[in-house]
Order: structure tokens, then sequence, then C-alpha cells
């Protein structure tokens, strides 16, 4: 399985190896639409840790599950989706990363920096897989 | 990503090149530092000045870095910490974790 382009959405096989195909293809259509460089980064910064989430936790990894990222722009906002085929991981239960005793562990802050990162976000947890929608206004 | 290294003043100082997302070149960055941790050498810098952004798999690499040379009585500095690493090192309190110099002579004189 590889990548597959369909208009506005990329779907990858759950491995890592292709995280740079996502953020090629996202980076390039933010150019597309004009996108200021910091706003790009962002969006990319933020796709990567859904990407991240999706394939490690989401879809476990599992190669014969893939992960959907889906971008669109209206005037002044930017929307991008991340699905998988999971059974519903819900990446807000994690803890506080920036509590002190949270502060030196490796891990745990890809959605804590999306939030950051981005105006809106949605998380939609089923039994059948997890959309995180991200939204950044431009 | 790319990784360059050299040694200035028993100093290793590290320098990265383009994104750390994760998976495959997150490792290389990672391995590097272990390498020269087994090889003895425990005061490193890590020059950010190149690299265009990184996630939370930056940031915890920087950790480990961090936690493991500490642990050897070394010490990990940052140089050159970008507009944009530095937000994300604010957003995450971790600018109070590391030690960050504006320039790579400035973060190996900190040594002395």
């Amino acid at each position: 399985m590889k990548p597959v382009i369909k208009g506005n959405s990329i779907a990858i096989p759950s491995s890592q190896e292709f995280l740079t195909d996502v953020d090629v293809f996202i980076e390039g259509m933010l150019r597309g639409y004009g996108t200021d460089e910091s706003d790009v980064a962002d969006i990319a910064i933020s796709v990567s840790e859904l990407v991240n989430n999706a394939i490690l936790h989401g879809n476990e990894s599992s190669l014969d599950k893939a992960v959907t990222v889906t971008i669109s722009r209206n005037v002044d906002r930017i929307e991008v989706s991340v699905a998988d085929q999971g059974s519903g991981f819900d990446p807000s239960e994690v803890k506080n990363p920036i509590d002190n005793g949270n502060l030196l562990k490796e891990v745990g802050r890809g959605i804590f920096i999306v939030r950051s990162l981005m105006d809106e976000v949605a998380i939609n947890a089923t039994d059948r897989g997890t959309t995180v929608t991200v939204a950044k206004n431009i | 990503m790319k990784l360059t290294d050299r040694e200035q003043d028993g100093v290793i100082v590290l320098e990265p090149r383009g994104k750390i997302m994760g998976g495959p070149d997150a490792t290389l960055l990672h391995d590097k530092l272990y390498e020269f941790i087994q090889a003895g050498k425990t005061r490193v810098i890590i020059d950010l000045s190149r690299i265009e952004w990184m996630n939370s798999t930056g940031l915890g690499i920087l950790i480990q870095g961090y936690t493991t040379l500490r642990n050897s009585d070394g010490q990990l500095k940052l140089a050159r910490v970008t507009d944009k690493i530095q937000s994300l090192l604010t957003i995450t309190k971790l600018e109070s974790v590391f030690d960050a110099y504006d320039t790579v002579e400035e973060a190996i004189a900190s040594f002395n």
C-alpha cells in the first residue's frame, strides 16, 4: 500500500515512513492557497502530531489500516481533518504536559501543541475510528 | 532531516537540518546523541538554527538527551533556537528546562 492522493485528500498506510508524504502534500496545498509561512508551519506541525497519533495510537501501526488527511479552505479559514480506522483512541485523555510532574516526560505533548497552534480542535472518537478536525483562522 | 556534528573546544556540536516530525528522521538525532554519550562525550550543544520546525517528537528527543546527559554528569544545551521552536518551548514550559544561547560560541563558553 502506498500513499494515495485524491483531490484535497491523502491516504497513507499506518507507518511513520509516510509522514513526509503527508507533509509535502499539506504544505503544497497551503502554499497553493497563498497561506502565510508562519501559518503553514503551525498547520504542518499540527497535522504531523495528529497523523502520528492516528498511526501509533489509533491504528496501532497496522499497515492494512489507513490514515486519511483532508484539507480545505474558505475565505478566512483552513480546516484539516485526520481520520484513522482504529477503535476510538481519544487523544484528549492524555495528562497535562505542563504540570511540573510531567515536564520531563518524553511523550504526551502532541494534542496540547495542536490546541495551542490551532484555533479550533474537534475530536470525534467512535468504535470505527477517530477523526480529529482542526481549523485555523487566516 | 540531515545531521552534521563536530567537536569544538571539547564540546560536541550537533546541527540537525530540516524538520523533525517523527519516524526514521527522528531516530537519526537520537542515535547520534547516544553514540557520543557512549563515547564519554557528555558536553553537547544542539544548534537548532537550521531546523524548519519540529513537533512533540523533536521536543521528546531533546528531553531524552537532556535527561540522559544529566544522568551521565553531562549537559545538553541549545543554541540559535528559531522563533518557531522558541514558541513551542514557551508553550510547553520547556524553556525553563533548557539552557539556550544566541550563538554556538556563547553556548561553548558556558561550559567553562
